[in-house]
């Protein structure tokens, strides 16, 4: 399909273009055209040439160029797949596919695994943890004692890190998100199955063709 | 009681009964199998159609010609009436699932209302007992309500535009001249002319501007009067005796007619919108509330993030992964909608029991204007309002031994007075609780 560059993500996706990223995605061609919209307008906000910057994205998120938020700069860097500190149309749609309610658990899984791997040491390290958890209590402004985030943090590894070792393998975070559900909840977006409602405007755009827009003129 | 055909988008139908017309069988987008068809309407044909998927559910799919749309100039009609269905969720207001979309044709998968026209059920009796309408007509407040504190204004509410579900209860339909509050002009007012003759306001025949609340209840009125009289109150075959008689009132109550009911259709059908009853005043209407004060009719349509919050168990125990996925970065809803929209949140770390938390939420009822439910599972509680609007939740988290994470979610479907609740009563409860863990909380 080759990369869409800056010229042509301006431009509706083709159909080519479209079938192709439904094809490999839980989305329909309306869903990626759908997308498409949503993501012209965010990746435009600041510099327009189509690409999804770092602070577009942080925009679109907290209405907010400014806020800093290591989170979001994690959904961020794993967006970028190509490490050019832009995300492409294509790289866009491939990566929300994560957050579909349809999607396999096994990619839920794999792609929360690498969040919260901040340091891509392959484990999700107890330091790690403790700097997410540091960040959250900041940002929310709920105060824990150093003891008390201590504890929180015993209590986790005790059921997650079944090797004790200090840290979580892959295998063992499998095994802990089956336990704890709710480890996932962030994993599925139910606004993408509402897309086509919530960015309407690419029905005036569609390039789909249905079998009965070919044979029927009465429909 | 039918009026012409004058709808932008066109969404009223005159029903065929041509099989002919129908590709039976077609599946579209190899989602949804073509049945019959209901309506051809000047710019689309509405159709029954099943789900090719193991549930079978019923849809009614409007399927509209793109070339008829973009060259009549109504692109932003359409764009505006799939925005407006989209922020509306309610038990008696037709539910938009999906749009879909070819070169040609653009697709409206809506809810399908297995009664048809609530004009038919009127015709085939003639008219209907006060019961009967009472049933009706408050299951239309309450949609109407529900636009109201949504910002939506219908401006085109008759009889032809109410349907009725397979248990005959009321639908709203056809939003395709609807306003919302961000076309309100610097005076206050909505100034485009629109609606059905027989239905439409004084104040907007005066074209001097009107409020798009206020001409919803006058269209109310109107179809309440149609359901009990069998006709409607206004009708003239020459347009400009129908506007006189619109604009001075004039109307007579057939006999059979109630006092109560007389006085209700009085202040609807009042042609002062500033005297004009509210819907707030529907609400303590005497006939309105004629066998026990009317509850909203609480069938979730579309269960909301906020309320999904409620589908676990006790009081549930935080692990690291938890607490961290509170954190805003890791919500992308942004991405998707309007943060005005979006549900608040606020949570604090406390020491009280968490039961002795749910029985202080329980206690905040307001003078019955607030209606606490709490889960079976005991881990949190839903708020609503009178009207049934959800105002917010609260969730009760275990954090140690000795803390709780105390967790309340702010709906945006709670109006007004649900922010007004939360500003003076939730938020100090949850303040309070936290207030002795001014300094970091320790073991």
């Amino acid at each position: 399909m080759g990369c869409m560059n800056s010229k042509s993500v301006r431009k509706f996706p083709a159909r080519e273009d479209s079938l192709d990223l439904a094809a490999e995605t839980a989305f329909t061609v309306n869903e990626v055209e759908a997308l498409f919209v949503l993501f012209r307008s965010i990746s435009n906000s600041i510099v327009n040439d189509g690409l999804l910057s770092k602070e577009e994205f942080q925009l679109a998120i907290f209405k907010n160029k400014k806020k800093d938020n290591i989170f979001a700069n994690r959904i961020f860097d794993l967006f970028d797949v190509k490490k050019l500190g832009v995300v492409d149309f294509e790289d866009f749609v491939r990566s929300l596919n994560v957050f579909h309610p349809n999607a396999s658990l096994k990619d839920k899984i794999a792609f929360s695994f690498r969040l919260y791997d901040l340091h891509n040491t392959g484990f999700i390290e107890r330091p790690e943890v403790k700097e997410m958890l540091i960040a959250l209590l900041f940002e929310s402004d709920m105060k824990l004692a150093d003891d008390v985030i201590e504890t929180i943090l015993d209590k986790t590894f005790v059921e997650a890190d079944l090797k004790q070792d200090g840290k979580i393998d892959t295998e063992e975070w499998e095994t802990f998100v089956k336990r704890n559900p709710s480890v996932l909840k962030i994993m599925t977006l139910p606004y993408l199955r509402d897309i086509t409602i919530s960015f309407p405007s690419f029905i005036f755009n569609s390039t789909n063709v249905e079998r009965v827009d070919e044979t029927s003129t009465r429909l | 009681m039918r009026e012409a055909q004058n709808d932008i988008v066109a969404t009223e139908f005159a029903t065929t009964t041509n099989d002919e017309e129908v590709p039976s069988g077609v599946v579209l987008f190899g989602k949804y199998e073509l049945r019959r068809l209901l309506g051809v309407g000047a710019f689309a044909k509405v159709y029954h159609a099943t789900s090719v998927d193991d549930t079978h559910q019923s849809v009614a799919l409007k399927a509209v010609s793109k070339n008829k749309v973009l060259n009549g100039g109504f692109a932003a009609n359409v764009e505006r009436e799939i925005s407006i269905m989209r922020r509306l969720h309610h038990p008696n207001i037709i539910n938009l699932f999906e749009v879909l979309a070819t070169k040609t044709k653009i697709y409206f998968v809506m809810e399908f209302a297995a009664g048809g026209e609530l004009f038919h059920e009127v015709a085939g009796k003639g008219r209907l007992t006060e019961e009967t309408a009472r049933f009706y007509f408050r299951q239309l407040i309450s949609a109407v309500k529900h636009c109201h504190s949504r910002g939506v204004f219908h401006r085109d509410l008759k009889l032809d535009n109410l349907l009725l579900d397979e248990d005959g209860n009321l639908k709203v339909s056809d939003f395709g001249l609807s306003a919302v509050t961000g076309q309100i002009r610097p005076d206050g007012l909505l100034h485009t002319v629109c609606g059905t003759p027989t239905y439409v306001a004084p104040e907007i025949l005066a074209k001097r501007g009107y409020d798009g609340a206020k001409v919803d209840l006058w269209s109310c009125g109107v179809v309440l009067f149609a359901l009990i009289a069998g006709y409607l109150p206004f009708n003239d075959y020459n347009p400009s005796v129908l506007y006189r008689k619109i604009y001075r009132g004039q109307f007579r109550f057939p006999r059979w007619i109630s006092h109560d009911l007389r006085f209700l259709l009085s202040r609807l059908l009042d042609t002062n919108p500033k005297t004009r009853i509210t819907v707030d005043e529907i609400y303590k209407d005497t006939w309105f509330n004629a066998d026990g004060e009317y509850r909203f009719n609480r069938v979730l349509v579309k269960e909301s993030e906020c309320e999904k919050q409620l589908g676990r168990t006790g009081f549930k125990s935080l692990n690291a992964f938890d607490l961290i996925s509170f954190s805003t970065g890791l919500d992308m809803s942004g991405l998707f909608e309007d943060p005005t929209g979006s549900n608040s949140v606020e949570r604090v770390v406390s020491t009280v029991v968490p039961e002795k938390i749910m029985e202080r939420v329980e206690a905040m009822t307001e003078e019955g204007r607030v209606v606490v439910r709490r889960e079976k599972n005991g881990g949190g509680a839903k708020l609503e309002g009178q009207d049934g609007n959800l105002i917010g939740i609260v969730v009760v988290y275990q954090l140690t031994d000795e803390l709780v994470v105390v967790e309340m979610k702010r709906s945006e479907k709670g109006g007004g007075f649900g922010g007004q609740f939360w500003k003076d009563k939730l938020r100090p409860l949850l303040l309070e609780l936290a207030s002795e863990l001014e300094e970091p909380v320790s073991r």
